[in-house]
C-alpha cells in the first residue's frame, strides 16, 4: 500500500502522468465524498435503518437501552388498530380528491399556457408562484377563507367547512391543489416545449385533428414527464401533514387525521416511537407500491 | 358549387377557431384570477380596519386602510426576529447543501475511484425515501448529539440532498474537462481545481440550486417545528402557526399581516429570479 503510494507520488510528480485509479486518486475521491457521505449516513440511511430496528422494539423514551425487542408485534398492532385505519382511509381519501385535479389541471394549464396566448408571462407566473409560499401561510390563509365568516361560505356556502364532518376534507383538498399545482405546471410546460414543431405539421398535413393530435402526439411525446409529475403527486398527497395540522388538527372528530399527522402524534404526544417508527414504515411500503404500480401502468412496459 | 362549399367550411372553420380561442382565453384568465383571489385577500384584509375585518360580510377591498395589523404584530410579536431566524438558517443550509453537494458531484464525475459507481446509484435510489419514515429515527439521533432547539439541528439533517447531488452530477456532464486537466499539468493541487476552476464554470447550475434550497427551507415546516422548540429560536412558519394558538382566538387581521410579512421576501425573490426558479424545477423534472 505504501509502496504503491510512493510509486504514483513518483510518477505524479513527473508532472505528465495523471494516472487515474490511483491511491492518490482514491483519497482525493473519498476526501471530497466524505462530508456528504458522513451526513447522508447520520441523517438519512442510517434513520432509515434505525427506524426498523425501533418499529421492532417496544421503545423506551428516556431508557433507549431499555428497549425490549418484540418482532413484529407494533405491526400487528397496527393492523387491527382502528385509529390506523381510519389515518389510512382519510389519506386515500385525500389523495384521491388532490391528484387528478393536480395531475390533470396541471396538464390543461400548461397546454393552455404553451399556445399562442397574449399575457403568457403573467399567467405563468400567477400559476407558478403559490410554489414559493410555506404550508403555514398556505393552511391559514385558506384556514380564515372557509372559515364561518369567511369568502367560501359567503359566496358558496356550507357554513364553517372546517367544522363539517363532509366538507372539512374537501377544504383541504382544495387548499392544496391552489398550492400544488405550481411545481407540475412547470414541469409539464417545459416537457411540451420540448414536443417538437414538426411532429404537429406533419400531421396537420395530414388533417388530424386537435384531439387526435392530442392522443397521438402530445401525451406520447410527454410520458416521461407525465409518468414523473403523478409519482411525485401520489407520493406528495399520502404525506400531507401541514394542512390538517394547521387548518383542522385532524378534526373534526379525526375525520381529517391523516397517516403523518397520526405518527406525528403517536410519536411526539403519545410518545410511542416503536410504534410511530412501524407506522412510518408501512406509510414506505404503500409508497414504493403505489409509485411501482403508476409506473407500471403508466409506462405501458407490461413486461 | 364547389367554391362556395368551400367558403362556407372556411367561415365555420374561422368561428369555430375563435370559439375556441375564446374558451382558452376564458379557461386560462378565469383559473388565473381563482389562483390570484386568496392572494388578494389576504394582502387587503393585512390593510383593513378591525371594523371591516369583523363586519358581517366579507370584504375584499379595504375601503378603510389602516397599518394598526403591521403596528399591532411588530410591538407584539416576535415576528422581526423569526424573520432573521428564517434568514439566517436558509442562507446557512443553503450554503452547507451547495458545499457538500458540489464536492461529491465532483468527485464522482472527475475522479476515478473505485466504488463511486455504487455510491452514486446509492444516492440516486435515497430520492426514493420519503423524509416522513426517518421522522421519529432523526429526531431520536438529533437529540442524542444534543442538537434539540439548536439551529444546527435543524440545518444537518437537510444537508445531503440527494437531488441536489444529482441535478450538479447531470451538469458536470456538460462542461469540459479540458480545463480542469490543463490547470491539472500546471500544478494545481485538486482542492485548486475545484475551487478556481469547476466552481466559477458552475455558477449557474450553482444559482438554480440555491434558489431551490433557499426557498425549501426558508418554507419548511415539520422539521423546524419538531426542532425549534423556544419562541426566540422560530421560524416564521413556525411562529405564524404559534401566533394563531397564543392568541387564543383567531384574529384574521393578525393572522393575514402575519402571513404577508411571511410571504413577501419570498414572492419579490420569486418574481425578480422566476427565470432560475423555472430552470431549477425543470432539471428536476428532466433528470429523474
Amino acid at each position: 500500500m505504501a509502496q504503491a503510494n510512493q510509486q504514483t507520488e513518483t510518477s505524479d510528480s513527473g508532472g505528465i502522468d495523471l494516472s487515474k485509479s490511483s491511491t492518490r486518486e482514491l483519497l482525493a475521491g473519498v476526501t471530497f465524498s466524505l462530508p456528504y457521505l458522513v451526513i447522508a449516513g447520520l441523517f438519512l440511511f442510517g434513520p432509515l435503518l434505525l427506524a426498523l430496528y425501533m418499529s421492532l422494539h417496544d421503545w423506551n423514551a428516556l431508557e433507549p437501552g431499555q428497549s425490549e425487542f418484540i418482532g413484529f408485534e407494533n405491526y400487528q398492532i397496527l393492523l387491527s388498530d382502528p385509529e390506523f385505519w381510519n389515518a389510512l382511509w382519510n389519506t386515500v381519501y385525500f389523495v384521491v380528491l388532490t391528484v387528478p385535479p393536480i395531475v390533470i389541471g396541471s396538464l390543461l394549464l400548461a397546454l393552455g399556457v404553451n399556445r399562442d396566448v397574449k399575457g403568457q408571462w403573467f399567467l405563468r407566473t400567477v400559476f407558478f408562484s403559490p410554489y414559493v409560499l410555506t404550508v403555514a401561510v398556505v393552511g391559514l390563509l385558506w384556514a380564515d377563507i372557509f372559515n364561518a365568516s369567511g369568502l367560501i361560505p359567503y359566496y358558496v356556502g356550507g357554513g364553517n367547512w372546517l367544522n363539517s364532518h363532509s366538507l372539512a376534507m374537501p377544504a383541504l383538498a382544495i387548499a392544496t391543489i391552489w398550492w400544488q399545482l405550481a411545481f407540475n405546471f412547470i414541469i409539464l410546460l417545459a416537457a411540451r416545449q420540448n414536443v417538437s414543431d414538426r411532429l404537429y405539421e406533419a400531421a396537420k398535413l395530414d388533417g388530424a385533428s386537435t384531439w387526435r393530435m392530442m392522443r397521438d402526439i402530445t401525451i406520447p411525446q410527454m410520458q416521461n414527464p407525465l409518468i414523473f409529475v403523478v409519482i411525485v403527486t401520489f407520493v406528495g398527497s399520502f404525506q400531507v401533514f401541514g394542512q390538517p395540522f394547521i387548518m383542522t388538527d385532524g378534526g373534526p372528530s379525526f375525520s381529517t387525521t391523516t397517516i403523518v399527522l397520526y405518527l406525528y402524534d403517536t410519536a411526539f404526544t403519545g410518545r410511542d416511537f416503536g410504534y410511530a417508527a412501524a407506522v412510518g414504515y408501512v406509510l414506505f411500503m404503500i409508497l414504493i407500491a403505489v409509485s411501482a404500480t403508476s409506473y407500471y401502468f403508466l409506462s405501458g412496459d407490461r413486461e | 358549387m364547389s367554391t362556395k362549399s368551400t367558403t362556407v367550411r372556411d367561415s365555420l372553420t374561422i368561428t369555430d377557431e375563435r370559439l375556441r380561442t375564446i374558451a382558452l382565453y376564458v379557461g386560462l384568465y378565469g383559473t388565473a384570477a381563482l389562483f390570484l383571489i386568496p392572494y388578494w385577500y389576504m394582502f387587503a384584509t393585512s390593510f383593513m380596519t378591525r371594523d371591516l375585518v369583523y363586519s358581517e360580510v366579507p370584504h375584499l377591498i379595504p375601503w378603510d386602510v389602516t397599518l394598526y395589523w403591521y403596528e399591532y404584530l411588530l410591538a407584539n410579536s416576535l415576528i422581526g426576529m423569526w424573520t432573521v431566524n428564517t434568514l439566517i438558517l436558509a442562507g446557512v443550509t443553503t450554503v452547507v447543501v451547495l458545499i457538500i453537494d458540489a464536492m461529491i458531484a465532483y468527485s464522482l464525475t472527475r475522479l476515478e475511484w473505485p466504488g463511486r459507481r455504487v455510491i452514486f446509484a446509492v444516492i440516486v435510489a435515497s430520492f426514493m425515501v420519503p423524509g416522513i419514515v426517518n421522522l421519529v429515527p432523526v429526531y431520536i439521533i438529533v437529540s442524542e448529539l444534543g442538537l434539540v432547539n439548536s439551529m444546527w439541528g435543524v440545518v444537518l439533517p437537510s444537508a445531503a440532498n440527494p437531488l441536489g447531488v444529482f441535478m450538479l452530477v447531470q451538469f458536470f456532464k456538460d462542461i469540459p474537462e479540458e480545463l480542469e486537466e490543463a490547470a491539472r499539468l500546471d500544478g494545481f493541487s485538486r482542492l485548486r481545481v475545484f475551487t478556481h476552476i469547476v466552481l466559477p464554470l458552475m455558477r449557474s447550475a450553482l444559482a438554480a440550486l440555491g434558489l431551490f434550497i433557499f426557498i425549501w427551507t426558508w418554507n419548511a415546516f415539520v422539521w423546524p417545528l419538531l426542532i425549534l422548540q423556544s419562541e426566540t429560536m422560530y421560524t416564521l412558519p413556525i411562529g405564524l402557526v404559534t401566533l394563531q394558538d397564543n392568541l387564543g382566538v383567531t384574529e384574521p387581521g393578525v393572522i393575514m399581516t402575519s402571513a404577508v410579512i411571511a410571504s413577501t421576501p419570498l414572492l419579490i425573490v420569486f418574481l425578480v429570479m422566476q427565470k432560475h426558479l423555472v430552470r431549477a424545477v425543470e432539471m428536476q423534472g428532466t433528470t429523474k
